[in-house]
């Protein structure tokens, strides 16, 4: 089987892009091949490293851990990581002055870090929400909430995945 | 798709709804080189949420998210109503699901 399925970077891209200490080279490897954005919802986006994502998302807002305020429950081992429970539960205000405006979650080590953002608004009542994820190896995962006056929050928890969520096994 | 409510709702909770949609969510393939195909994958990319015709919360998806995905969301309320949720995935394809509050 010649089609290979993977939502990580290979080995040997990672190690190439991380080596070369920037994410200007791996964009520019996926450049001729990835079409832009603007072309299809679906199109695959270039491979990026988390501190690319943050820097997109967020420009160079620094994040204030707060493990109390923002709780992150995720399994400590994960066998399958094609379907991982998560769920951010937050007494941070969703009204008034300060609110949060969203919840991201972010998987360190997939192709697309970003996994899903939560906007929410007054009407939700609570900053809380559950849905199950893909991992692509072990990896920090993290949930970054960000407040209407720019602050950010962060947590995070280390999964241990055993089968990846993205790559299905070798066939020969 | 599927949406569940609690089984009793008070004026002024805020309660949790919880979601299902059947969508396989697909994933980046790659070939032999392990460059990734270029191709329009399937997945869902934006849900949203109103109530009473208001939006209450927004969610976008990525291929990070599981096939099948099950979202539980908290919505506050304060008069019964009616709870729309649609999904939009990127063949333009539309899922979309109603429900009523009732306070009991």
């Amino acid at each position: 089987m010649g089609e290979k399925q993977s939502c990580s970077l290979g080995r040997r891209d990672f190690l190439r892009a991380a080596a070369a200490a920037g994410i200007v080279v791996t964009l520019n490897e996926f450049a001729p091949s990835a079409p832009a954005q603007t072309s299809g919802a679906g199109m695959p986006l270039p491979d990026e490293l988390v501190d690319a994502t943050l820097k997109r998302l967020f420009g160079n807002r620094t994040f204030q851990r707060a493990e109390d305020k923002l709780k992150l429950e995720l399994p400590l081992i994960a066998e399958d990581g094609g379907n991982v429970a998560i769920t951010v539960d937050s007494n941070l205000a969703v009204s008034g002055a300060v609110a949060v405006n969203n919840i991201y979650i972010i998987s360190d080590k997939n192709r697309r870090p970003m996994l899903a953002k939560f906007s929410f608004t007054p009407d939700s009542g609570r900053a809380f929400v559950s849905t199950a994820i893909r991992l692509a190896t072990t990896t920090d995962v993290r949930a970054i909430a960000e407040m209407s006056d720019g602050t950010l929050y962060s947590a995070s928890k280390h999964v241990r995945v055993t089968i990846s969520g993205c790559d299905l096994p070798a066939q020969s | 798709m599927s949406i569940r409510l609690p089984s009793s709702i008070k004026q002024g909770d805020v309660i949790r709804v919880r979601t299902l949609v059947i969508h396989p969510m697909e994933i980046v393939q790659r070939d032999k080189t392990n460059k990734i195909i270029p191709k329009n994958y399937h997945f869902i990319h934006t849900m949203t949420v109103a109530f009473n015709g208001k939006e209450v919360m927004r969610t976008e998806f990525t291929q990070g998210v599981t096939q099948n995905p099950s979202i539980t969301f908290p919505l506050k309320v304060e008069r019964p109503g009616k709870l729309t949720v649609s999904f939009a995935d990127t063949l333009g394809k539309s899922y979309e699901g109603a429900a009523e509050v009732k306070f009991s």
